[in-house]
């Protein structure tokens, strides 16, 4: 384990303390959905995961949501609590990109801990592949990169990835196919998620082969675009006992950030990005006071398949460079080493941020995921990452409490 | 934009601190910033050292216009429409021998021939009256 970080102890007594758990679930259908718009995707979700709870929507007295890239409005979580009618004691929006996620979660838990609110519904829905126009895209690769600066010369958002996974396989001599047995893994879990988009079985040489996106990055390296919504609830053990919550609870264990930078010029090497990940990870397991061989499964963003590679070695499963043989030998695979995105993730279940890693980790904890279900998992990580493998954060689930 | 030229694509949003640079882009010259307390060059262009020092002090030096593909990416799709017919074409991060990276396009190649360490070396597009983009070739 690395050095100690600073805050970790503390982090630690304080999810020690209140018990953290996340006690409820909800998705939405997943894929095309036109006659839904981003609000109502939101509002479906949080009866969802109220209702998986058990509880009533009077009961919960905080708010996290994160932002649409359809419907942009200056304060997502008030304008999303007015139009779901509540009246939150706490709400905040959370935008970290790909990150988001994972860090409502950990915003939650601190609210919850400084006495701001005790049931924090996190949730997070859009209409992406029905509502958002060619402009829309436009704008978000904007947001992407720097507008004077990289802009101009006709970056895409996989184009920015792709300029990392190019990186990657000239200084570590890995192929197109180790990115490629990413997507695979991620086909052959979503095959067994009833309302993943993409089932169809891949082989490495139809992802080698599809319609090259940003070289060296084919369409199935690329995560899917998707309509749908999904929720958690936050809360703490004590709370979750006296609203008379009957679900396994999965509670937080740790949880941590790590940056690297914003555009990719100021980029100075992979190694940066190794350390951000690495950083997020280690906070997230010195608080828990575990290391990676206590991990049952994982959950990596999976925006494009670089980013599994980058985040398997970065967080410390495999060597630098080692991601690619380990995903092609099938090890990320239910049943192997390391079960990684049991639920099909972001390239082949839907795209929702890290939203469905954090609803498929809590399943898999309680024993929940029907013909997912890993081998009695006692702990789960999940990563989330944002911008262009910048903005990194990591929390650690754990079938029991802190002790 | 003058009348005559149609350029699509997206241009630079400016910032006024980035006046130097873009004024140097027009007449075909490469200019980096530096902080004058420290001595070290940084990309992109800001009001502010990203240094510990901080400093507003920032000194605008003629640059090689030389450097090496770090790393790049072939777009076979563009952002827009305004691409329409132009892919592929690569888009790359390089490293100036100034020691800082920017993004540009590697023109005048076959794609396919740009690898990581190829050295190139500053071109300059004149894409709109008003605007000149730095693009890089092979040396």
């Amino acid at each position: 384990m690395a050095s100690n970080i600073p805050g970790t102890e503390e982090a630690r007594e304080v999810l020690k303390k209140n018990k953290i758990v996340i006690a409820g679930v909800g998705e939405t259908d997943q894929g095309k959905i036109p006659d839904m718009s981003s609000f109502h995707f939101l509002s479906q979700a949080s009866k969802l995961a109220i209702e998986d709870a058990g509880i009533k929507k009077s009961d919960v007295d905080g708010l996290v949501t994160a932002f649409s890239l359809v419907e942009h409005t200056f304060m997502h979580c008030t304008t999303f609590a007015d139009y779901f009618g509540m009246k939150p004691k706490f709400f905040s929006s959370v935008a970290v990109g790909g990150a988001t996620a994972v860090w409502m979660a950990a915003e939650a838990a601190m609210a919850i801990a400084s006495g701001q609110a005790e049931v924090v519904l996190c949730v997070r829905g859009d209409n992406t592949l029905s509502g958002i126009s060619s402009s829309g895209m436009l704008a978000l690769i904007r947001e992407m990169c720097h507008g004077e600066f990289e802009y101009p010369y006709g970056l895409t958002t996989p184009g920015g990835y792709a300029l990392a996974a190019q990186r990657y396989l000239h200084d570590y001599g890995a192929t197109r196919e180790h990115l490629a047995a990413v997507a695979v893994t991620m086909r052959k879990h979503a095959a067994m998620k009833e309302n993943a988009m993409n089932k169809d079985p891949l082989t490495v040489e139809d992802v080698v082969n599809s319609r090259i996106i940003a070289e060296p990055l084919t369409k199935y390296d690329c995560s899917i675009i998707s309509d749908g919504g999904a929720a958690f609830i936050v809360t703490t053990e004590d709370k979750a006992k006296e609203l008379g919550i009957e679900n396994d609870l999965a509670y937080l264990l740790g949880m941590g950030q790590g940056y690297s930078h914003q555009y990719m010029t100021t980029l100075e090497n992979l190694d940066q990005i190794y350390n951000a990940i690495n950083r997020s990870g280690q906070k997230a397991f010195q608080t828990a006071g575990l290391g990676v061989d206590d991990v049952d499964l994982a959950f990596l963003y999976d925006c494009f398949t670089i980013t599994v590679l980058l985040e398997l070695e970065g967080l410390g499963f495999v060597p630098k460079g080692e991601g690619g043989p380990f995903a092609l030998e099938g090890r990320m695979e239910i049943g192997k080493d390391l079960p990684v995105n049991t639920h099909g993730g972001l390239l082949s279940q839907a795209h929702l941020g890290a939203m469905h890693h954090v609803v498929e980790a809590t399943l898999q904890l309680r024993g929940d995921a029907g013909p997912r279900q890993v081998d009695n998992p006692e702990v789960a990580l999940v990563h989330g990452n944002g911008g262009i493998v910048s903005a990194h954060s990591t929390i650690l689930l754990g079938k029991e409490p802190l002790s | 934009m003058s009348e005559e030229k149609t350029y699509n694509k997206p241009l630079p949003d400016f910032r006024p601190e980035t006046k130097p640079y873009w004024e140097a882009t027009k007449n075909h010259a490469m200019v980096l910033p530096r902080s004058k307390e420290t001595g070290e060059f940084f990309f992109y262009p800001r009001a502010v050292s990203p240094g510990d020092d901080m400093s507003e002090d920032i000194e605008w030096v003629e640059a090689s216009g030389k450097g090496k593909v770090w790393t790049y990416a072939i777009h076979h799709m563009g952002p827009s429409k305004a691409y329409k017919g132009e892919p592929p074409y690569v888009v790359a991060l390089i490293e100036l021998e100034e020691g800082v990276k920017m993004m540009s396009n590697v023109i005048d190649v076959d794609v396919n021939d740009v690898h990581v360490g190829m050295e190139v070396e500053v071109v300059y597009d004149d894409v709109t009256d008003e605007v000149t983009l730095p693009k890089f070739k092979p040396v």
